[in-house]
């Protein structure tokens, strides 16, 4: 009778789950319960969101008013243009601090902790904040958020980027400084050429992110098309924002496939 | 001799003529594209001057912080309050794309179903969460809950498309084995997939977290409850010494949260024996690169 279920019986033992990830979940489920609590969570607003009559507010959306140029396009165009400067100018800054914050190719400790520190402050402060702050000292429109947006490339792109020349191949740079080149001459060509591909796709990235950063900035007043959404916003025309939506997707759609597919061919 | 004179006869190799007239033609495509958008952007030559004299005009004005102050009207608790957003918004998004990014994956999932839900995701994903509160707050009326709800939608398509293409990456040795011994398609995505993904996708989580907490300090600058409602209201009335302690607390609390959670994530793809550093390194790096969309 036992023979034929003995080798079933012989189950290797469950491993034990163990105390540190028991009380790990049971802080994050204890942490949910009382942010919950805290914030008013109700989760009948789920039901509620479907059947609140506003939403009969987003429709019919007024095609003519979306469409009419000087209403939604011309905001559009300026937002772009506050991506594309401000890509730029962060991506160019970001080449030398990145090379400043890597411990491969940092000239010295000074350079290399005060930079990281300024960055890690820097990146600590949220888009908006900074966009808020600059319309403050400089004045209401593109400019500040040009500007906002220049500070918010800076950051991300040196974090990411710092990170891939910290894992160069560091030979190239031993060659050069061996063979009696200086600092930065034997950094551009001994380490540049390597990261260089990486930057790009990088660049890119930062671009779809400002892209989209760029579309909310008007709402704190620093131009682009988020001006416009806070404008109808306050008059409860839901159906002209729904619109806007539309076209930020159809843009920010079409623009993302065009990045990562550059992107791909690059890296 | 023979050495020396084989030396000097080499010559360096030719540039490929086909890549440096690329580098031209992007060169002058960035270049016309700059042109293009600074001409747009209301800029004089006196403005750019005279902008960061302005600007540090401000620093100066915020010096020295009004902590007291800031405390007195419960700055604390407006920061733990965005805390709390964030946390709450990426419960929500971690709980709604977990079951959703496995029907994403190309290799558990049929093209019929994987598609239209990888749409859904890029969908989600390109409404910025500041304008799905702007909808939601017209809806819900102000408040955290509101802010939380639009993090947490935001968060379900950023989640659902990294844990989908880590369900894509995995081992396919035991979805195999499952099959074999007659499992079902569920058995194979508990027994199977979610044990090989469950460390990824956890720090992946938790990274989500360290942007929502940006994120929610950022919606509150539009109503919905928590620290950006405070530097708003400070830096409209020109309070600057107030607005430089409230910057100065958001700036501790984000980088406390990131080193507290980054040291996480490290915990968790490593395992606690620390071996194999340099693979789980590159996974951090990854997640970093990815994850900040």
């Amino acid at each position: 009778m036992t023979s034929p279920a003995s080798p079933a019986t012989t189950w290797p033992k469950k491993p034990r789950p163990q105390l540190s990830i028991l009380v790990g979940i049971l802080a994050a489920v204890a942490f949910t319960v009382f942010s919950a609590r805290q914030i008013n969570m109700q989760l009948s607003t789920f039901i509620d969101l479907w059947t609140n009559p506003l939403w009969e507010k987003f429709w019919p959306i007024p095609w003519e008013w979306v469409l009419n140029r000087h209403n939604v396009i011309d905001p559009l165009i300026e937002t772009f243009q506050i991506a594309i400067v401000s890509t730029l100018i962060g991506c160019s800054l970001a080449l030398p601090v990145s090379f400043a914050m890597s411990r491969l190719t940092s000239p010295n400790k000074v350079v290399y902790y005060s930079s990281r520190t300024v960055m890690n402050i820097v990146r600590a402060v949220p888009d908006l904040f900074w966009a808020k702050l600059l319309v403050t000292a400089v004045g209401i429109g593109a400019f500040a958020g040009a500007w906002a947006l220049s500070i918010f490339s800076l950051a991300v792109m040196v974090k990411l980027f710092s990170e891939d020349v910290d894992g160069a191949d560091p030979r190239p740079l031993e060659a050069a400084k061996a063979a009696g080149g200086r600092h930065v001459p034997s950094v551009a060509t001994g380490v540049l050429p390597t990261v260089f591909p990486a930057y790009v796709a990088y660049a890119l990235y930062v671009f779809e992110l400002n892209i989209r950063a760029s579309l909310v900035l008007g709402l704190v007043g620093a131009g682009g098309l988020g001006r416009v959404i806070e404008a109808q916003r306050q008059f409860f025309r839901f159906g002209r924002i729904l619109g806007i939506l539309v076209i930020i997707f159809v843009v920010v759609f079409v623009l993302e496939q065009i990045s990562v597919a550059l992107r791909k061919r690059l890296v | 001799m023979t050495a020396d004179s084989h030396i000097s006869t080499e010559a360096r190799p030719q540039r490929p003529v086909a890549a440096r007239r690329w580098k031209w033609a992007i060169a002058t495509a960035i270049i016309g594209a700059t042109i293009w958008s600074v001409s747009g952007l209301d800029v004089s030559i006196e403005r750019v001057m005279s902008a960061p004299g302005d600007a540090w005009a401000i620093v100066r004005l915020m010096w020295t912080p009004a902590f007291s102050t800031e405390i007195k009207r419960g700055v604390l608790g407006k920061v733990l309050e965005s805390v709390y957003i964030a946390w709450i918004g990426t419960v929500i998004g971690a709980i709604i794309s977990l079951p959703l990014s496995f029907l994403a994956a190309s290799n558990v999932t049929p093209r019929v179903v994987r598609l239209p839900m990888r749409q859904l995701f890029n969908a989600i994903r390109s409404v910025p969460e500041l304008i799905v509160a702007v909808i939601l707050l017209g809806v819900t009326g102000l408040g955290p809950w509101a802010g939380a709800l639009a993090i947490g939608l935001h968060s379900v398509g950023t989640l659902g498309k990294l844990s989908s293409e880590a369900i894509e990456s995995i081992d396919a040795g035991p979805i195999e084995a499952v099959d074999a011994v007659g499992g079902r398609w569920v058995s194979a995505m508990r027994w199977a997939v979610l044990p090989q993904i469950l460390p990824v996708v956890v720090s992946y989580w938790l990274f989500r977290f360290e942007i929502n907490v940006r994120a929610s300090a950022v919606l509150g600058m539009i109503g919905a409850g928590g620290i950006g409602a405070e530097l708003v209201a400070q830096l409209n009335f020109r309070n600057f010494p107030e607005v430089g302690a409230v910057l100065l607390i958001t700036i501790v609390t984000v980088v406390t949260i990131d080193l507290l959670s980054s040291a996480l994530r490290r915990r968790i793809i490593q395992g606690g024996t620390g071996e194999d550093r340099s693979k789980s390194g590159e996974l951090i790096d990854d997640l970093t690169g990815i994850a900040l969309g």
